[in-house]
């Protein structure tokens, strides 16, 4: 049975380049849908079990979703597939934080940068479909904040603008509860954040740590993971506050 | 309000500390305190002081009343050439027909008793001849006792008597010139007492017997211009004795208060003791009538009083420069360097009695209005009092102008109108030229010039801008070159608005909360001018005024800056979504692969301009870092290894241009490493150091003789960007493979 992955890129030249891309990249059979704006897209999602992802249905296993589109931001979408069974890449032409982090936290999977060459984008998506996403130090940098901070503060993306100045925390009131564990960063998971803000590859993360790479992976996955949680669990908070739920 | 604790944290952090600034401090915690002081004692003392101003009010009611009680006789008299004193007109019926005789004499119970026109002479105090003066107060007393009868016989030359009966004078007939007196005399009078009692202490107590002595004086004068002949009966006597003491009293206080304000000199105490004890000889001797040359006494201690006086102000003010010790040296140079002019001239023209009577009356009444003035002024130096300043220097002037007028008659024997020209004409042309000038030296106002005053402001608000956290700093780096002061002391405390504190010696100039990070608080500057200048009200509202236009300056950069911010994302924004979008689809269309590189390369380049564009400054550790993975990526893209040494000494902001130019700069490096030379490794070691940044790429790729290169548009672009940042580079040959490029910028930021 054919891998069905979806692919929303309004720009047709970009849309085709990017099927080569994922075309290039899996063995499998694959099975492309394209869509070139938001409402394609969820109907294509709709037809698959609806967003949430219905057992039994055939849904995407792969989605990539750029984030400039022409009736919105690909970043509402990611919202709305918080549990849609499948890997959820951002596709842009943004690399820095203030645009990508806001994506991690809505349940990316990983990102990849529009501009880089094909071979690069080949590997890349290997890498996050084997579960090795990327982490810029400025990605790094923006992580640590957020997990030092808690998830209500610096972790909100600017656009929802409730976030306070982080420089204030020493006199934030302290929570009674202590911190759930996915609000928290194991300090293993804390000090290859670290490495990697001052910009160390994952190879020489693992030889400064004396661990394998791929425990340095596991490391990273776990962060992502955790950024996901953290990040759905303080909307839902949001979302019950603003009588949306 | 209840009065609390008062705690001030005053760093000394820029500014030398005075070893006794413990005095000013204090002084400066009592006003930004709440009223320590219990209401109940300031009721007391405003009570004390409608008593006070009531019984002064009462007194000159009393004088006026003796005045125009006496009897009198309604004539005009004038001197003869004879020295005779002649009637020159008259209201009285009876006297009618005497017109044009002199007066040689009064019958008292039968017997006559000679008068001449010695009797025109107003002031006694003011005579020089020790007889002369007797026989005036003889002949005074002779005259008032007689004008005590019902009738009055008065003797002429020709023989002839005339019956006359005295009248009350009446209120109405004191002349103008009695009212202006007794006037300045009561408000003298008032300051004194309210200067003593808003602090009763030593000094302020010595301000006091000063001002309200020559308010005595200024009572006996007034009563003097009264025209008629002689004084009351029973003031004849106490005219001369009284005017004598006021005068030396005033001079020993004077230096009294010298020797404790504005610091304690050494052996103040046997100083003054000294000068009171000397004081109190001299008028208890002129007062018995026991003094030969009773008038060249007074004089030579007043001069002399007035010498130590001055020449104490001049220690204190080597020991501690305080302003107060200046400004009143200069008061006190000019009363005693007038009042010795008068003297001079007092004493050259005796002996010309009809000259000398008239102007010597003249001008020491000017010269008293004049230290009458100069006391009024002392109490209020920090304000600014236009009208009593150029008052006090028109009565010094004329005091000049009689005492000159004196002297030409004395010693050029020029005739009485010519010399007065002569005088006037001098004083005039010397209130003229000098009055700017004396007006300078007695408040010393040389400001900066408007200019670079408005240079300094306009730099100092960029700075404040820069750097909000150093507002305190900069504000008064710019209040020390507009004052000079001394020393600036810096208080936690905010004050609500400038004030002159302390006598004019302290400033207190509120700093204003300028942006994050500033915190609002107060400035103290002491002693303007390097102490020889004291703050006026004028300064302190000069300062205001910077403080506000510093405000706005800022505010108004503030939001310049926000509008180009603002303006500069919005650019980012435009260039990133449409320029982007369309460098993209290029891309992808691209014939061949160095076609594609390059337009990649291009929107690389886009991206890291927008990206400038929209943060104005970026960490050189987060700069570094990104480039590391940056071209961690793109190296093994290429398959090529990666050395990368990055060190920093400090962790600096880098500004826009810095950092696109370095990015690009980088890039550029690499690219031409793995595109053109093919290596296979490169290292790269940034080095911050001491406010430079060097830069060295080393690869193992094929280039050779690096001088031959075509500089296109790769190398032409290094070369342009770090020349923007002031820095060079050069490449060489690094055997046995491979080039290296070494980027030098010597001053990535200023030296500290």
């Amino acid at each position: 049975m054919a891998v069905k992955v979806l692919i929303l890129e309004d720009n047709p030249v970009a849309r085709s380049f990017l099927c080569r891309v994922v075309r290039e990249s899996f063995s499998d059979t694959i099975a492309i849908t394209e869509a070139g704006d938001l409402e394609s897209a969820r109907h294509q999602i709709g037809l698959t079990g609806g967003p949430r992802g219905v057992h039994g249905a055939d849904p995407f296993k792969l989605i990539l979703v750029d984030l400039e589109l022409p009736d919105g931001n690909g970043m509402e979408l990611l919202a709305e597939l918080a549990q849609y069974p499948s890997t959820k890449i951002v596709t842009t032409l943004y690399s820095d934080d203030d645009h990508l982090f806001p994506a991690l936290q809505r349940g990316a999977d990983g990102y990849l940068l529009k501009e880089d060459r094909f071979e690069v984008l080949v590997e890349e998506l290997q890498k996050i479909v084997r579960g090795q996403p990327p982490l810029s130090p400025a990605i790094a940098r923006r992580l640590l904040t957020h997990f030092r901070h808690g998830s209500q503060g610096e972790g909100s993306a600017p656009d929802l603008g409730f976030a306070p100045p982080s420089s204030f925390t020493s006199s934030r009131p302290v929570a009674i509860e202590t911190p759930l564990d996915h609000e928290r960063l194991t300090p293993r998971e804390s000090e290859v954040l670290t490495y990697l803000s001052k910009g160390f590859t994952i190879k020489e993360i693992a030889s400064l740590m004396g661990i394998k790479w791929f425990t340095v992976n596991d490391h990273i996955k776990s962060i992502y993971k955790k950024l996901n949680v953290s990040s759905r669990a303080e909307a839902a908070v949001l979302a019950s506050k603003q009588g949306l739920v | 309000m209840a009065s609390r604790p008062v705690s001030l944290p005053l760093d000394t952090e820029f500014g030398s500390s005075f070893p006794d600034s413990s005095f000013e401090t204090r002084a400066f915690e009592r006003t930004l305190a709440a009223p320590l002081e219990p209401t109940r004692w300031m009721g007391t003392r405003l009570r004390l002081l409608v008593v006070v101003a009531l019984v002064g009010c009462l007194s000159l009611f009393l004088w006026i009343r003796i005045l125009a009680q006496a009897p009198h006789i309604d004539a005009s008299w004038a001197r003869n050439a004879q020295g005779q004193l002649q009637l020159s007109a008259t209201g009285d019926t009876r006297l009618r027909g005497f017109e044009g005789k002199a007066l040689t004499g009064v019958e008292i119970a039968g017997r006559v008793e000679p008068l001449d026109a010695l009797l025109l002479q107003r002031s006694p105090r003011w005579l020089v001849n020790d007889q002369e003066r007797e026989k005036l107060i003889s002949q005074w007393s002779r005259f008032a006792e007689a004008l005590e009868h019902r009738d009055v016989r008065l003797v002429f030359d020709d023989g002839s008597l005339a019956s006359v009966q005295p009248r009350a004078r009446g209120v109405g007939g004191l002349g103008a010139m009695f009212w202006l007196l007794a006037a300045l005399a009561l408000v003298l009078y008032l300051v004194a007492m309210v200067v003593l009692l808003v602090r009763p202490n030593m000094r302020n107590l010595m301000y006091a017997v000063m001002s309200v002595c020559q308010a005595g004086n200024l009572a006996f004068m007034a009563a003097e211009t009264i025209p008629d002949l002689g004084l009351p009966h029973g003031l004849a006597h106490w005219d001369f004795a009284g005017r004598i003491a006021f005068d030396v009293f005033t001079a020993a206080a004077i230096v009294h208060a010298t020797t404790i304000h504005p610091r304690e000199v050494p052996g103040h105490s046997a100083i003054s003791g000294f000068v009171w004890l000397m004081a109190a000889a001299i008028v208890s001797f002129a007062a018995a009538d026991r003094l030969p040359g009773a008038w060249w006494w007074t004089q030579g201690a007043a001069i002399s009083f007035g010498v130590l006086g001055i020449v104490l102000l001049s220690w204190s003010y080597k020991l501690q420069p305080h302003p107060f010790a200046v400004v009143v040296r200069r008061f006190s140079i000019v009363a005693i360097g007038t009042l010795t002019l008068l003297t001079v001239a007092v004493a050259a023209a005796e002996g010309r009695a009809n000259m000398q009577y008239s102007i010597a009356a003249v001008g020491s009444m000017i010269w008293y209005v004049f230290l009458a003035s100069l006391l009024l002024l002392v109490p209020f130096l920090s304000r600014s009092q236009q009208v009593m300043r150029e008052f006090s220097l028109l009565a010094g002037i004329s005091t000049v102008a009689t005492s000159l007028d004196l002297l030409f008659v004395a010693v050029f024997s020029l005739g009485q109108f010519a010399s007065l020209t002569l005088s006037l004409f001098l004083s005039l042309g010397a209130y003229a030229g000098v009055r700017q000038w004396i007006l300078n030296q007695m408040l010393g106002t040389n400001m900066l010039t408007t200019e670079r005053m408005f240079e300094q402001l306009y730099r100092a608000a960029r700075e404040v801008e820069m750097e909000p956290e150093k507002t305190a700093e900069l504000l008064s780096r710019l209040l020390r070159e507009l004052f000079e002061p001394l020393e600036v002391l810096r208080a936690e405390r905010p004050a609500g608005r400038t004030r002159v504190l302390a006598d004019g010696s302290a400033l207190v100039v509120p700093v204003p909360a300028l942006g994050a990070g500033a915190q609002a608080g107060s400035l103290v500057l002491r002693f303007a001018h390097r102490g020889k200048r004291m703050f006026t009200q004028d300064d302190a509202r000069l300062t205001d005024r910077v403080v506000e236009q510093l405000k706005r300056a800022v505010a108004y950069d503030r939001a310049v800056e926000q509008g180009r911010s603002e303006e500069r994302v919005r650019i980012a924004q435009d260039l990133h979504d449409d320029i982007g979008a369309r460098l993209l689809t290029l891309m992808y269309k691209a014939p061949n692969p160095e076609m594609e590189d390059y337009v990649r390369h291009t929107l690389q380049d886009l991206k890291t301009l927008t990206r400038g564009l929209a943060a104005p400054t970026h960490r050189l550790s987060h700069a570094a870092a990104e480039w590391k993975a940056d071209i961690t990526q793109r190296l093994s893209a290429a398959h090529c290894e990666l050395g990368w040494s990055f060190s920093s000494d400090r962790d600096i902001m880098l500004s826009v241009v810095q950092w696109s130019a370095l990015t690009r700069v980088l890039r550029e490096l690499v690219t031409n490493a793995i595109s053109h030379a093919q290596a296979t490794r490169l290292d790269v070691e940034a080095s911050f150091e001491d406010g430079g940044f060097t830069l060295r790429v080393v690869d193992n790729g094929m280039g050779r003789n690096p001088q031959a290169w075509a500089h296109g548009l790769g190398l032409g672009g290094v070369r342009k960007r770090v020349k923007q940042l002031g820095g060079d580079v050069r490449w060489s040959e690094n055997p046995p493979q491979g080039i290296v490029c070494r980027v030098h910028v010597p001053e990535l930021v200023p030296r500290r």
